[in-house]
């Protein structure tokens, strides 16, 4: 043999061990066994959020590792633009991870495929956590008995609950010599307007407003106008669209005047809510919605005082308002479910954890004992934080395309509403329009749903 | 003559070794993947798990899809800034190639945005867009115009994303430009200022066809790029913009693929699209071929 024959046989040898350990390094060891080299527990934690909620989950994961020895966790933090994305292909490329973040609308689809555990039997059997002290609408959120949302086994635990409530400028206000909005009695839709109107003022006298009465974004202020007059997007078998009622109609009607009737919103180009935020940050707008995750913000940066009220009322009387949440599930391929689970459960309810998020004033707590704690704790601003669990425990709701198979339908709906909000269409043609191209998508939705559980 | 040398044999074994790394890296991360979504495209495939074989259901109702009609005139509008980009890169590049003071400073200025990740420069355009507090808007109320909100705006997204688009390429296709004007031999000039002819003539008949290979090649990959245009549109309009007139297909495939489950739907999207730039850039070199020329 030649010198560079043995040459070019190393060469080679040397490639396939290249490529053989690229291809190994797809398949993390630790994935395949369970068990990371030192025969400790492994199990893989993928996650997204705001940086302080980031610090504050690998302080409880660190805590959680120390409590358990044996295991080891290893973090998978994912920008949030990139999460769902990111989710899919691990999911597709079936290296689910042992625990994980998801959307609660995804529970169906997620279950049906195998890709969650059922995670009952340690929730309820754990030591630790008492699952009765946990919101029970943020639990029932993880619920699916195979047919039903909302009932039957747990295949997450919420990560925490967001209730949307509405914010108003206190300061605004008290110099304008308007009586504060009651906490207890929302307004009506007219009385909102009056309100807004009287708030909706040119200060430095250039002949253009620059204070404001509202700035909301359709896309996430539309719910608690729609649902307290009585309308709603889908029925309650999920399988019709219903915004062609007049209830609908008159809700959307009324949310596009606020800009082109009443004006008491910015103008049309000035509409993006990046813009209406910074507006109601500067001061400018008299209400603005409020969500938990804003408050730190809030705290930090408003130079005027702030408290929260319920929605405007529509016809119904009954103020309506959406909660939002985020799950935390157990991969159901994990080969370390018990300590995946353990895990889980010490991210949604553990007492220190979720007490420096309350610190960090991104989310409520998960703990009732300790939410209503909170909100009585008047040294935290907003005052009126009892309006956010009002919203969870009496009126809040869940996504309206929370219980369908997939959200392109409900996504529909918002993807040609500009001209309604330009004035250029009215409400009631539009929903007569878009109506039929829902219907076609959720149609699809629970055709593919019926197909996926073969 | 045949080369059958002992240190020829060798080399040629060196030499297969040497593609082979990247041939193996294209059949298992390209080739493997491409196949597996032609064939997912013929499937309900969910990205999940359930993938049942149903034909050419979905190339069907690809093909009604107003929202994939949408898309595509989308995409396709937004690649008028390849002619632009083209026209400005060449006299950027004819400008800098007279060599004016500054000429380094000034390519280094435009390849800049070449090498910036596309990411960040969205966020810093949408910035730019603004309808309160932009740039772009703030420049235009110096001359007294009250710019739109650029990306909220049916009519203004799509320029809004060409521009940027043009801005974000200069530089490239300018560097491309500028190397093609220095290798244009200096005698033919002079031969041409010897005949008469002016600064005009000398660049419509010598400039211009001999920049032609590259003016191809730039056509040529940003079509290619442009039919694939995402990233962008995905930051800077993640909702695909007012009445859905900035997604563009790539951006239409990603939200069927991983917003709403079906990856099958998409995948076959995406091959329609692929022939769709195939065809698209054979019918260029057809044409590119029928009006070549050889200088002798």
């Amino acid at each position: 043999m030649s010198k560079s024959t043995k040459k070019l046989g190393s060469l080679i040898l040397l490639t396939i061990m290249i490529i053989g350990s690229i291809l190994a390094g797809c398949s993390n060891s630790s994935e395949t066994s369970g068990k990371t080299k030192d025969g400790k527990t492994a199990i893989t934690f993928m996650f997204r959020g705001q940086p302080q909620e980031l610090k504050a989950y690998e302080a409880t994961v660190k805590r959680y590792e120390k409590s358990h020895p044996d295991v080891k966790v290893t973090l998978v933090q994912v920008a949030p633009d990139q999460y769902d994305t990111k989710l899919k292909a691990a999911i597709a490329g079936k290296k689910i991870p042992d625990v994980f973040f998801y959307n609660p609308a995804q529970v169906k689809a997620y279950v049906n495929s195998g890709v969650l555990k059922d995670i009952t039997e340690y929730v309820e059997g754990s030591e630790n956590v008492n699952i009765e002290d946990i919101w029970e609408k943020g639990v029932a959120k993880y619920r699916f008995d195979g047919e039903t949302l909302g009932q039957g086994a747990i295949y997450g635990l919420p990560k925490d609950l967001g209730p949307f409530a509405l914010g108003y400028n206190k300061t605004m206000f008290e110099e304008a010599g308007i009586p504060l909005p009651d906490k207890d009695k929302p307004y009506t839709l007219d009385e909102f307007i009056n309100v807004a109107q009287q708030l909706t003022k040119d200060k430095n006298g250039d002949g253009k407003s620059d204070q404001f009465g509202a700035g909301f974004n359709i896309q996430w202020a539309l719910q608690p106008i729609a649902w307290s007059n009585g309308a709603d997007w889908i029925d309650e078998t999920g399988t019709k669209v219903t915004i062609d009622t007049p209830e609908f109609a008159e809700a959307v009607q009324w949310f596009a005047d606020q800009q082109n009737k009443y004006k008491i919103t910015p103008s049309i180009a000035e509409a993006q809510t990046l813009d209406t935020y910074q507006r109601w940050m500067k001061g400018e707008l008299a209400f603005f919605p409020v969500g938990p995750w804003d408050m730190a913000t809030y705290a930090e940066q408003l130079k005027f005082e702030y408290d929260l009220i319920p929605w405007p009322a529509g016809k119904t009387g009954k103020p309506a308002a959406w909660v939002g949440s985020l799950g935390i599930g157990v991969g159901a391929t994990s080969k370390n479910a018990e300590a995946a689970a353990e895990l889980a459960l010490y991210l949604s309810a553990d007492q220190e954890g979720n007490q420096a998020l309350v610190d960090a004033q991104v989310q409520l707590p998960n703990s009732v004992t300790v939410a209503e704690q909170w909100a009585a704790d008047t040294s935290i601003k907003p005052e009126n934080k009892q309006e956010f669990l009002d919203i969870i425990n009496d009126y809040g709701r869940g996504f309206p395309a929370e219980k369908t198979y997939t959200a392109e339908w409900y996504d529909e709906f918002f993807k040609n509403i500009q001209p309604v909000l330009d004035g250029k269409m009215t409400a009631e043609e539009y929903v007569k329009e878009a109506q039929p191209k829902m219907q076609k998508l959720l149609d699809a939705a629970i055709q593919q749903e019926k197909q996926a559980k073969k | 003559m045949k080369t059958t040398s002992k240190l020829y044999r060798t080399e040629q074994r060196y030499a297969y070794l040497f593609i082979a790394a990247p041939v193996i890296g294209f059949l298992i991360f390209a080739m493997v993947p491409l196949i597996y979504s032609i064939y997912g495209a013929f499937t309900n495939w969910d990205g999940l798990g359930s993938m049942d074989f149903i034909g050419l259901e979905n190339f069907i109702n690809v093909f009604k899809d107003e929202y994939f009609y949408k898309s595509m005139f989308n995409t396709i509008y937004m690649m008028l800034g390849i002619p632009i980009g083209i026209v400005l890169a060449l006299l950027l590049a004819l400008a800098l190639n007279r060599g004016i003071p500054g000429t380094n400073t000034f390519r280094v200025l435009y390849y800049i945005p070449v090498i910036s990740s596309i990411a960040a420069i969205s966020i810093l355009w949408q910035w730019a867009y603004n309808g309160d507090y932009g740039l772009v808007n703030q420049f235009l109320a110096i001359f007294g115009v009250e710019g739109p909100n650029w990306l909220q705006n049916t009519s203004t997204v799509k320029p809004a994303l060409i521009i940027m688009a043009v801005w974000k390429g200069l530089g490239y296709t300018m560097l491309l430009y500028l190397a093609a004007l220095q290798s244009v031999p200096k005698s033919f000039y002079e031969a041409a200022k010897l005949d008469g002819a002016n600064a005009f003539k000398s660049f419509w008949h010598i400039t211009l066809p001999m920049v032609k290979p590259v003016t191809f090649f730039i056509i040529v990959t940003n079509i290619i790029g442009g039919a694939q245009i995402f990233t962008e549109i995905n930051v800077m309009t993640p909702t695909g913009g007012p009445e859905y007139s900035s997604a563009s297909v790539v951006f239409y495939i990603w939200q069927k693929a991983f917003g709403n489950f079906q990856l099958g739907y998409a995948s076959a999207m995406a091959l329609v699209l692929g022939l769709f730039i195939f065809i698209i850039t054979l019918i260029q070199f057809k044409i590119n071929e029928k009006n070549s020329f050889e200088l002798d």
